[in-house]
C-alpha cells in the first residue's frame, strides 16, 4: 500500500504550520496582555511541531515525531516558568501589561515607543461610548491611607 | 514574479488586512461594528482562499473513498485552526483567548492523527488543552478578576506587526511553492524506479547511488530503529515504534528531557514563592531565623 502523504500533502501540512506560526508571532508582537503574548508563543510551538508530524510521516521515520515530543517538554518547562514569572510581575505592579516593563531595556537604547505611549496614555479615555468603554466615576471623599508598605509594592 | 504566485499574495494581502481590522486600536479606541464586520469578512476570506487555492488537493493516480474522507477532514481540522488561531489573538477578553487557543490546540490534535501520530494527538491535548490552557485560565482569573483592562483594547504598533508576520507568511508559502518534487541528482545504477512520491522512496532512490555524500547521510538517518516500517514492509504500530526510536536511538534525549523538567519545576518554585524581605529589623523574621 502507498503511503498517502505524498509532497504535495506534505505541502499543505507544512502552510498550515507556517499560517499558525506567523499568526502566533503577530499575536507576540502586537497584544500587550502578558498572558495572550505566551498563549502566542505556544501556538509558534504548534505550528512547528505540526511541520515536524508532517516531515516525520513523509519520511517514514519517527525522528520528527520525538522531535515534536522535546516540543512538548519545552512547552511545558515555558509554561511554568513563564506563569511562575507572571505571578512575580503581577504582584509587582497590580497589572499584566507588558509596557510597564519598558525600563528593562538597555539604556542607551533609543526611546521610540514613548511617543506613541505617551499618545496613547493621553487619548485612551473614551469621549464617546462604544461597544468597548466603561464608564468613569469621578473619585469622592478621602483616601483612606494605604495599608500595605510601599516598598512590598503588592496590592493585596 | 509569475501569475502563479500573484493569487497567493493577493490572499495573504486580504488576510492582513482583515487581522489588522480585528486587532485592537493602536491608541485604545473602540472600532465601530462595521470595521469588526468588514475585517471578520476579509480575514474568512483570506482564511479560505489560503485553505483552497494556496494548498493544492494532492494528487493520486486512484483516488479513492479513503483519500477523500482524509482530505475532507484536513480542511475542516485546518479551517478550524486557523479560524481560532485569529480568534486568540484578536480576542480582547484574555479568557476568551485561552479557550480559542485551547481550539487550536484540539485542530493540530486532528491533524496530528490525520498524519498517523496517534500518540502524540492524545499527549497534545493531554498537555496542552489539558494542563496548559488550564494553567493559564487560572491564572488570568487569579490576575484579572476587575474584567477586561485597558491594555486588552489596545495593541502595540498593529500595523508594523501585522507588515512583519504576514511578510513572513508570504515568504514562506512561496517557498513552499517551490519544494522539489523531483530528486536532484539521479543515481549510478537506477535498476528500477520506485514510485517517487513520499521521502522513503526518495531515501531508497538515493540509496542506490554508491560513494555519494547523499548516501552516506541517508545511510545515517535511516537507521532500522527508526523507521516507520519493519524490513518486511509492514508498518509499526504507533506507540511501539515511537517507544523503540526514543528508548534506542534518542534515550539521551529522554534523559535530558527529564532533566529539563526537573530544572523548570524547581525554577517554577523558586520564582513564584513570595520572597521575604531581607530586612534583618523585621520581628518575624528574626524570629524565624532563630
Amino acid at each position: 500500500m502507498t503511503d498517502l502523504l505524498t509532497i504535495d500533502y506534505l505541502r499543505d501540512y507544512l502552510l498550515v504550520g507556517a499560517a499558525l506560526f506567523a499568526l502566533g508571532m503577530l499575536g507576540f508582537l502586537s497584544r500587550r496582555n502578558l498572558i495572550v503574548m505566551f498563549l502566542s508563543a505556544e501556538m509558534m510551538l504548534q505550528g512547528t511541531a505540526l511541520s515536524l508530524v508532517a516531515l516525520s510521516r513523509y519520511h517514514g521515520n519517527w525522528n520528527g515525531q520525538i522531535f515534536t515530543i522535546v516540543i512538548l517538554t519545552v512547552a511545558a518547562s515555558e509554561a511554568a516558568i513563564a506563569l511562575a514569572l507572571i505571578m512575580v510581575l503581577y504582584n509587582r505592579r497590580s497589572s499584566l501589561d507588558i509596557t510597564l516593563w519598558r525600563e528593562l531595556r538597555e539604556e542607551a537604547a533609543p526611546d521610540v515607543v514613548p511617543a506613541i505611549e505617551e499618545a496613547a496614555a493621553a487619548e485612551l479615555i473614551d469621549a464617546t461610548a462604544g461597544p468597548e468603554t466603561y464608564p468613569k466615576l469621578t473619585p469622592a471623599g478621602l483616601e483612606p491611607e494605604h495599608p500595605i508598605q510601599p516598598w512590598t509594592e503588592r496590592r493585596r | 514574479m509569475t501569475t502563479g504566485s500573484l493569487l497567493p499574495t493577493l490572499i495573504i494581502v486580504l488576510g492582513a488586512i482583515g487581522v489588522y481590522l480585528l486587532l485592537p486600536h493602536r491608541l485604545g479606541r473602540a472600532k465601530p461594528r462595521s470595521v469588526h464586520i468588514a475585517g471578520a469578512a476579509l480575514t474568512a476570506l483570506g482564511v479560505l482562499g489560503f485553505l483552497f487555492s494556496i494548498m493544492e488537493p494532492p494528487s493520486t493516480p486512484t483516488p479513492d473513498a479513503h483519500f477523500y474522507i482524509a482530505g475532507a477532514f484536513f480542511y475542516v481540522f485546518s479551517a478550524s485552526a486557523l479560524g481560532s488561531a485569529v480568534m486568540t489573538i484578536v480576542s480582547r477578553n484574555p479568557i476568551h483567548s485561552a479557550l480559542w487557543f485551547a481550539g487550536v490546540i484540539l485542530s493540530s490534535a486532528g491533524l496530528f492523527l490525520l498524519a498517523g501520530a496517534q500518540f502524540l494527538a492524545a499527549g497534545t491535548v493531554i498537555v496542552y488543552a489539558g494542563a496548559i490552557v488550564v494553567m493559564f485560565l487560572f491564572v488570568i482569573m487569579l490576575a484579572q478578576m476587575e474584567g477586561r483592562a485597558m491594555y486588552d483594547r489596545a495593541s502595540r504598533s498593529p500595523g508594523t506587526a501585522v507588515f512583519t508576520c504576514f511578510l513572513i507568511l508570504w515568504s514562506l508559502v512561496y517557498c513552499l511553492g517551490s519544494l522539489a518534487t523531483r530528486p536532484t541528482s539521479e543515481p549510478v545504477e537506477a535498476t528500477h524506479q520506485p514510485p517517487l512520491i513520499a521521502g522513503q522512496n526518495f531515501a531508497e532512490h538515493y540509496r542506490l547511488a554508491e560513494g555519494s555524500s547523499t548516501k552516506a547521510v541517508v545511510d545515517r538517518v535511516y537507521r532500522p530503529t527508526s523507521a516507520a516500517q519493519t524490513a518486511e514492509g509492514l508498518e509499526k504500530p504507533d506507540v511501539a515504534g515511537l517507544g523503540e526510536a526514543l528508548y534506542t536511538d534518542h534515550l539521551l534525549t529522554v534523559e535530558l528531557a527529564g532533566s529539563l523538567l526537573f530544572a523548570a519545576l524547581i525554577a517554577a518554585i523558586v520564582i513564584a514563592n513570595p520572597k521575604r524581605s531581607l530586612r534583618t529589623d523585621e520581628p518575624e523574621l528574626a524570629e524565624s531565623d532563630a
